[in-house]
């Protein structure tokens, strides 16, 4: 397009296009942010435009209230998601891999943004059907709005600081909300001590999701053995250690209640269960790890059932689950409050 | 025609001019009788190659092992608490292995930090890291400066593997630790 152009689509594209030539963006198209726009961003929360809210040790770098509105916009977010974004941010800060080196790890670690609360109606952040993407605006842009703050304030590039071996899909893209109006337990959030209803963010990184798919049974013992398997993969063994977790579907939250179990007795269960021994490791060349052991000897995988979060999320159509593999062991970030201007 | 687009990236970092990271220590020309510090990190088979590297300096060279020190988080810069008893009981130190994303550019970052310090160091990356450990001495004020690189990989080999990595990075550990400062690159 010529820089004469005067049709404002022409001159809206020329703009995106400008913004790929500047490196500003992720390898998808973002919107054009002027002072007016972050300023409207800026009006959506309480907190300085000149706080530091991002910060990374090893490399020393720093990123402002303000800079993470700039990029927010540039997402496509919406001024009111602002607060859970900088929420998101809290939450990633109280995890030490975050701020001392994990966006720039070969396993290119994904944050899963969790939202509780009444904030996730009021925004429209799913948490039903298709939870982890794609078609929602607020969880689509929130999630990508950390990005491009990695990117462009963090200056985490890939080739670069970046050194992911591969990634994964979607590695900014999932911000989920927990279906806590189907779920049989108590939210994420309230187990980490904020009140029910309250809007709240979690957050971790995650190397992938798995699915497990069982619609053949109605004995929660099955299902647990199910997903105890797809936990004890060996390919996910680093050292003789597994992280694991759960994104945990409706019917099988469901099945798992009725049958008589909490949250805590799932992940119990799993972790005591999630074993390989000496010589299954051995077998894939982990054996290091088991040292002189005997070959009969048992390595539960998962440190502790402090160690397998577990959200209730999706739809209630199908018996599916997604095992998650948390990028190191640090757990949930605790919850944090999404501030906004008007709360 | 689109000033009005507000640039979305960061603050330039406090030192990012070239040349504005501290200067190389002073060489000491010869390493016969040296007293070796090792800065090791917890990646696979880094501990194995610097104590490999440490016994050919040992050999070739009379140096003494006189610290050794493992990071407890590979990511971390050096403590300082650890950068201090380096400097205190060290003529030259060999830091490494920078084997992962962030810890190779961590590597680079404990190595100009020593040099600050007034004391010589080498730094081993493996050779697929080097876009990230570049990208970290430029970030410290430091591009272009000079580490040693081991090909790719090092975390799978064995004891016979690592026994050939640590002879043939040999060489260029011993020109970066003793060659005059002039010499190298980055200063």
């Amino acid at each position: 397009m010529s820089a004469a152009a005067t049709d404002p689509v022409d001159v809206a594209r020329a703009a995106v296009e400008h913004a790929y030539e500047q490196g500003w963006t992720d390898g998808l198209p973002v919107v054009p942010v002027t002072a007016a726009t972050r300023d409207e961003f800026l009006a959506a929360t309480r907190r300085d435009p000149a706080e530091v809210i991002v910060h990374t040790g090893n490399l020393g770098r720093e990123c402002t209230v303000e800079q993470v509105a700039v990029n927010a916009a540039m997402a496509g977010c919406r001024p009111e998601y602002m607060p859970v974004v900088l929420a998101a941010w809290d939450a990633l800060m109280a995890q030490r891999i975050v701020t001392s080196g994990g966006w720039q790890s070969t396993s290119g670690p994904a944050p899963v943004i969790v939202v509780n609360g009444d904030v996730r109606g009021e925004l429209g952040i799913n948490s039903v059907g298709g939870v982890v993407g794609p078609g929602f605006r607020a969880n689509a842009t929130i999630a990508r709005a950390i990005g491009l703050t990695v990117r462009n304030v963090l200056g985490i590039r890939p080739h670069e600081l970046d050194q992911a071996t591969q990634g994964l899909p979607g590695r900014f893209s999932i911000c989920i909300g927990e279906n806590e109006e189907e779920s049989p337990w108590a939210p994420l959030s309230v187990d980490l001590g904020a009140a029910p209803g309250a809007g709240s963010v979690s957050a971790m990184l995650i190397r992938t999701c798995e699915f497990v798919d069982n619609r053949d049974t109605t004995d929660p013992e099955d299902l647990l053995r199910d997903i105890a398997d797809t936990v004890a993969r060996t390919g996910a063994v680093v050292g003789a250690r597994s992280s694991a977790g759960l994104l945990l579907g409706i019917e099988h939250a469901t099945m798992l209640a009725d049958g008589g179990f909490g949250k805590a007795d799932v992940a119990a269960w799993v972790c005591e269960r999630a074993v390989r021994t000496a010589a299954d490791l051995r077998a894939v060349g982990k054996g290091r790890a088991a040292g002189a052991a005997a070959d009969d000897t048992r390595f539960p995988l998962v440190p502790g059932p402090g160690q397998f979060p577990i959200v209730v999320t999706g739809a209630r159509n199908a018996g599916m689950s997604l095992v998650v593999r948390p990028f190191g062991f640090g757990g949930w970030s605790g919850t944090h409050p999404v501030d906004g201007a008007t709360a | 025609m689109f000033e009005s687009m507000i640039d979305p990236t960061g603050a330039p970092d406090p030192v990012t001019a070239p040349g504005t990271g501290p200067a190389l220590a002073p060489r000491p020309g010869d390493l016969a009788g040296l007293r070796l510090g090792l800065l090791l990190n917890t990646k696979r088979n880094a501990a194995e190659l610097v104590d490999a590297i440490a016994e050919r300096f040992t050999r070739g060279h009379g140096t003494v092992v006189s610290a050794r020190h493992t990071k407890p988080f590979i990511n971390d810069p050096v403590s300082p608490e650890v950068l201090a008893d380096l400097v205190d009981r060290c003529d030259v130190v060999v830091v490494g292995v920078g084997d992962c994303g962030s810890c190779s550019a961590s590597a680079v970052t404990d190595g100009i930090a020593l040099e600050a310090a007034g004391v010589p160091a080498a730094v081993v990356c493996s050779e697929a890291f080097r876009a990230t450990a570049d990208a970290m001495a430029t970030l410290r004020g430091s591009p272009g400066y000079d580490y040693a690189c081991v090909p790719h990989p090092v975390a799978s080999l064995d004891a016979a593997g690592v026994a050939v990595r640590a002879d043939g990075v040999l060489p260029e550990l011993v020109r970066l630790l003793s060659s005059p400062a002039g010499d190298r690159v980055g200063t």
